[in-house]
């Protein structure tokens, strides 16, 4: 399935690594085969109560990237676009 | 006393017309709007053909207008049918169809999903979203259509508390859900022990946590309507983000939450539960599946002012027993009691030789008799024989008494503790799920030759589930592509976590796929 970007990837390696975690970990699971970067994931089920925090523990132990309590929301969260800027904002700091 | 539940709306409006009756992703309405809004609902449905006991689906995502629609479906004399919003297109198409639902409360992008065969078959669709224009089709009702009707007074139905109120649908065995038919005198005996148990008053706040397909937010609606209280619903944006929800929990002042054990217990590791930011929290009630003890320890230790309660019960009955945390014998239990029976309940535990269990350590099935249990399952009289059975240890008068399929053991403290299932329904997040679903899904699909679901024991959420297959000749599929297909039949959480394929599965000497060894395999295989 094409992917639609309403972004253009910033770090293309880190945005296929996000991608290909979620996929295997949260969205098969769910039986979802696919999903664009600006799809809603929480809104579609993809990821859920027990998923955000395999997804956070997933940036924080393989990404080395240390995030707060209040950057765990449905606007950081919400989509690969916005998980990958995210990151990249952590890494920065 | 109400006996029929609209009742008990009318009583709060008419005392606190003024407060906040319902709160749902910052939109809020008062008691004296919802008596209105559900009234003049009421008459459009009346006027689209809903004649007493007439089924009517209610498919959004939770808010304000899902109480004045469960309102609004009993004043015309309807049973309401709570529909997963989150279920696949197809499972809800069914439900319609096995229900014989003749309308639907929805919004339109869900509407659009539904097979256009589900569509034709139904009288409405009225859509409570903002989005009249871009729905065709017959029957398409806009919400604002509603100020149009009465709205001081409901339509003149006779209803009796044994007419039914709602039917809410849970996993079949056999592979399809089954509607558990609920009358107003279920609800209310349910409502009225829980008013009198947990005192609730008008100065209560009430969180909704569960889905509404749950019976557990019918303590959350109905009891709130009872004292005039005000109901606070948690939705998506609040219940997957632990620290919002602890500080909704907090903003807000509920007063008494009510959810399954899983939704505390990711509380407690991903928020900052603190006591003195919860003074107002003084209730919190559980159920749906085993609390594992150690979090519901460091739970009791966190927040000391709060009564803790285990509420258990199946769908049939609601709630059936209940245990109030003893708080100094906690640090040396190793198992939490489902308790005694609910007051106007009575619950038996019937053992191998069909003898009613009276001494402590006898273990038995769980049965339940009273105004709290079924009539049945919708459309389903096999089901229903099976389950809803004559009691015969009452030899006065004929009467019926469930059969929860629970094994239980009667303890030396009086209280009944949960032992495990007489078959293969399994818990998870305390949804119901019966593996043998799960396998019919697996199974419908042509490639697969046999489908075994095995759940395994999670800490967190009670069971995890997975899967072995084996495949027809030849044929192949990855797990991804049989869990996608999965995801058209059922809902997400009951899909396999992980699916393994096999040449064939192990049987037993009788030639039947050998569950058991497929389950202790399992437990080497770490599910991540």
């Amino acid at each position: 399935m094409s992917t639609t970007n309403s972004i253009p990837a910033a770090q293309p390696a880190l945005r296929e690594q996000l991608r290909e975690f979620i996929l295997e970990n949260l969205a098969h699971p769910k039986g979802v085969t696919s999903f664009t970067d600006d799809e809603p994931l929480m809104e579609t089920g993809v990821i859920d109560s027990l998923g955000i925090f395999r997804l956070v523990s997933f940036l924080e132990d393989e990404l080395g990237v240390r995030i707060s309590d209040e950057e765990i929301n449905p606007d950081t969260l919400k989509n690969l676009n916005t998980i990958e800027a995210l990151v990249i904002r952590k890494r920065e700091k | 006393m109400a006996y029929i539940l609209q009742q008990l709306l009318q009583k709060s409006a008419q005392r606190y017309p003024e407060k906040l009756a319902v709160w749902a992703r910052g939109r809020s309405i008062r008691y004296r709007e919802l008596e209105q809004r559900s009234n003049q609902l009421a008459h459009l449905l009346r006027q689209n053909g809903v004649r007493k006991g007439d089924r009517v689906g209610i498919y959004f995502p939770k808010c304000v207008e899902s109480v004045i629609a469960m309102l609004g479906v009993v004043k015309a004399g309807g049973v309401y049918v709570p529909l997963d919003p989150q279920a696949p297109a197809e499972r809800i198409g069914y439900i319609i169809g096995n229900c014989g639902i003749c309308g639907l409360i929805t919004h339109a992008e869900k509407r659009r999903a539904l097979d256009p065969v589900t569509l034709e078959s139904l009288a409405f669709s009225l859509l409570t979203d903002e989005a009249p224009q871009t729905s065709k089709g017959s029957g398409v009702i806009p919400w604002t259509v509603l100020q149009e009707f009465p709205s001081d007074i409901a339509p003149s139905v006779t209803l009796t508390e044994t007419d039914l109120a709602y039917i809410l649908y849970t996993s079949g065995s056999t592979g399809r859900p089954k509607g558990v038919m609920l009358t107003h005198q279920n609800a209310l005996t349910f409502v009225e022990w829980c008013a009198e148990k947990f005192h609730i008053t008008s100065d209560d706040r009430l969180s909704n946590h569960a889905p509404l397909h749950f019976d557990l937010s019918v303590f959350d609606v109905y009891n709130a309507l009872e004292a005039g209280a005000s109901l606070y619903m948690v939705t998506e944006d609040l219940a997957l983000f632990p620290a919002r929800l602890a500080s909704f929990l907090e903003t807000q002042e509920i007063t008494v939450w009510y959810s399954v054990p899983s939704a505390l217990t990711l509380l407690l590791l991903h928020a900052d539960l603190q006591a003195d930011k919860l003074k107002k929290l003084r209730t919190i009630l559980f159920a749906g599946e085993v609390f594992a003890m150690k979090y519901l320890q460091q739970l009791a230790e966190r927040l000391p002012q709060t009564d803790l309660w285990n509420l258990y019960g199946p769908t049939e009955t609601n709630v059936c027993t209940y245990y109030e945390v003893e708080r100094e014998r906690l640090p040396g239990m190793d198992k939490l009691p489902i308790g005694i029976a609910c007051e106007n309940t009575e619950v038996f535990a019937v053992n191998g030789d069909d003898e009613i269990i009276t001494q402590a350590g006898g273990t038995g099935e769980l049965y339940v008799r009273g105004p709290a249990v079924t009539c049945g399952y919708w459309a389903d009289p096999e089901k229903t024989g099976r389950m809803v059975v004559p009691n015969r240890f009452q030899h006065n008068f004929e009467e019926k008494m469930y059969r929860t399929g629970d094994l239980v053991q009667l303890g030396a403290d009086g209280n009944y503790y949960f032992l495990g299932r007489r078959d293969s329904m399994v818990k998870s997040r305390g949804y119901r799920i019966e593996l043998g679903e799960i396998e019919s899904a697996l199974l419908s699909h042509p490639s697969v030759k046999e489908a075994v679901a095995i759940a395994v024991a999670d800490d967190i959420v009670g069971s995890r589930i997975r899967a072995v297959v084996a495949f027809q000749d030849g044929i192949r599929l990855t797990a991804e592509e049989l869990q996608h297909y999965c995801g058209t039949r059922i809902p997400k959480y009951m899909i396999p976590e992980a699916i393994e394929f096999r040449a064939e599965l192990p049987k037993t000497s009788t030639g039947k796929v050998d569950r058991v060894q497929l389950a202790q395999e399992s437990l080497q295989v770490a599910l991540k």
